[in-house]
């Protein structure tokens, strides 16, 4: 097969292929018909386009946007909506959390910090934990790391401040073992020695008897 | 005959021109203040297009993107176009260091012009017509096409090449669909018998040409309304413009002030474009009417011819708006093959077919 064999192949290839009659791509349907059903079923697709724009028009309960400051009392954010990490506490008050650091490894910007701390028997448990909100992504990648499900993602999106410092957060409400550890004390006033009350803001103490190291080493 | 004559008794036509002539000899006061009503009504009609035009295309564009669009300024966003004047007015106006400066200053308001010129001749009501000049369907065609000057000068004077671009396919753009646009045009003339633009809005009283004409008018409307929209650039055929290539086409280069002005014209030039639409092909101001019915004519009557007038252009402008929000920008080739493949020879068919049918007399209710 010579060169002119090739190019007259292609030439006709181009004649039958879909996009044949000079770059419109046309249906078997259109070649057979011609000009006329090309240019009525053009029209055709054309209102079948407006069809569906006018039924939006038409509905107005289909407006997905939301007028913000006003609607602050009825807004309910999406499920899936992430502005904010939180750590879950149940009913009793209590975390999961048992300071494992998995957390802090999967988070790709450094942005949590797991301050720990060991008891008299030289377990480990959590005492800060430390989100930077100004450092984060809200990439989910620490709550799909945590092995105990004692993080999640949170819909709070207000959360502008003056202050930068102000977006740093301790998200544990109390420092000390987790809920598994504090079910087995079954003394409520044991119970409450092992949980020191924690702040957002503030650096959590440990129990007195604790020794302390940062998660940063 | 007897229709004929009570139809042109009914809708005697007086325009404000006609109002200024009569009054020279008695009183050149009366006749000067005609004259500057006439002028102060196009530009009160250009603003008050302005404002409520670029309102209602925010608000609709907005609901056909199951948007709420402009909600805070006043009830419902209904000042937001005021602020944005106020915004433009003030913005610093640049004009490029190398730039043709004196066509750069010009093209604004020869684009604005033409569009100001074509609303003194439209037909808003028997009385309310400011000019009816008895060329009116070749003045429109002729000082229609007369705004891509304005696009090309802006283009040309911008020393910018994304400018160039756009306003060169804008003038293909223009002069091509310009083609189209005069056919149907041809076919109500055919039709009417008349250049003039009220009397091609008297020769529908028996019922508009859209649907009197056997279909005929139907695709002549379909073609002028396509080639109308072409005409004054906006989506689908904004290929002008073309943000995604062009970065604003000719009016790249234009800030403040002057921006505000192209933008301006845009709006206005949709509304002119409804307007003649609706004069050639839906009545103008003329009533529904269907011959021979006189007792469903006469309830028809009771609607002043303003309200039919503005019914159809609003009508109009919302399907023009409508286009926009439904279907993608055209390539420039795939533009050219709509015009010179299909619409021109629709159009060529469509007059020959008219013609044939204005000669035997065969749409529905002739004249005699």
């Amino acid at each position: 097969m010579n060169d002119t064999d090739i190019a007259t192949q292609e030439m006709k290839g181009a004649d039958a292929g879909p996009a044949g009659a000079g770059g419109l791509v046309l249906s078997p349907a259109e070649r057979k018909h011609g000009f006329v059903f090309r240019v009525l079923g053009g029209l055709l697709s054309l209102l079948q386009g407006m069809a569906v724009t006018l039924k939006y028009f038409l509905r107005p309960w289909t407006v997905v946007t939301r007028q913000y400051p006003e609607n602050r009392a009825t807004l309910k954010m999406y499920e899936r909506f992430r502005s904010n990490l939180v750590m879950t506490h149940d009913q009793d008050g209590f975390h999961n959390c048992t300071a494992c650091g998995i957390c802090q490894t999967a988070c790709p910007n450094a942005s949590i910090n797991v301050v720990t701390a060991k008891d008299a028997a030289g377990k480990r448990f959590l005492r800060n934990y430390v989100w930077r909100m100004d450092a984060c992504t809200f990439c989910n990648a620490c709550v799909q790391a945590c092995p105990f499900g004692a993080i999640a993602m949170g819909g709070n999106f207000e959360n502008a401040v003056y202050d930068r410092r102000l977006l740093t957060y301790s998200l544990n409400r109390y420092s000390g073992p987790p809920a598994n550890a504090l079910r087995k004390v079954v003394d409520p006033a044991e119970r409450q020695k092992l949980m020191v009350p924690c702040s957002p803001y503030a650096d959590c103490q440990a129990p007195a008897d604790a020794a302390t190291n940062t998660g940063d080493q | 005959m007897t229709n004929l004559v009570q139809a042109e008794a009914l809708w005697q036509v007086k325009t404000l021109s006609d109002r200024t002539v009569e009054a020279i000899p008695d009183s050149p006061w009366l006749a000067t203040g005609f004259f500057l009503l006439g002028i102060i009504s196009v530009g009160a009609l250009v603003a008050g297009l302005g404002l409520v035009l670029i309102y209602l295309e925010r608000k609709i564009a907005a609901h056909f993107q199951c948007r709420l669009g402009p909600m805070r300024v006043g009830w419902h966003g209904l000042l937001q176009t005021v602020a944005d004047t106020i915004k433009l007015l003030l913005k610093e106006d640049i004009i490029p260091e190398r730039a043709d400066k004196l066509m750069h200053l010009m093209a604004p308001f020869l684009s604005l012009l033409a569009t100001v010129l074509v609303l003194v001749v439209i037909p808003y009501s028997p009385i309310l017509q400011i000019a009816d000049v008895n060329i009116g369907v070749l003045y429109v065609s002729a000082v229609g096409g007369f705004g891509i000057l304005g696009i090309l000068v802006a283009g040309w004077s911008s020393n910018n090449k994304w400018s160039l671009l756009g306003a060169m396919r804008a003038g293909a753009q223009i002069m091509s669909y310009e083609i189209s646009a005069t056919l149907a045009l041809l076919t109500v003339v055919l039709f009417a018998g008349t250049l003039k633009l009220s009397g091609v809005v008297q020769s529908q009283a028996d019922g508009w040409w859209i649907w009197r004409a056997h279909g005929i008018g139907l695709v002549a409307f379909m073609i002028f309304l396509i080639a109308s929209v072409a005409e004054i650039n906006r989506t689908p055929f904004d290929i002008a413009e073309g943000e995604s290539e062009l970065t604003g086409g000719f009016h790249t280069e234009y800030s403040g002030m002057r921006f505000a002005f192209f933008f301006l014209s845009e709006f206005v030039n949709m509304f002119v474009a409804a307007a003649i639409t609706a004069t050639l092909f839906l009545g103008g101001w003329m009533p529904f009417h269907i011959g021979g019915l006189h007792g469903f004519n006469a309830i028809m009557d009771i609607i002043p011819p303003v309200i039919w007038f503005l019914g159809k252009t609003g009508f109009l402008i919302f399907l023009i708006m409508w286009f926009r929000w439904t279907f993608p920008r055209l390539r420039v080739d795939q533009l050219m093959k709509l015009e010179w493949k299909i619409l021109l020879p629709i159009g060529f068919v469509n007059l020959v077919v008219a013609a044939v049918a204005v000669l035997f007399d065969v749409y529905f209710f002739p004249r005699n």
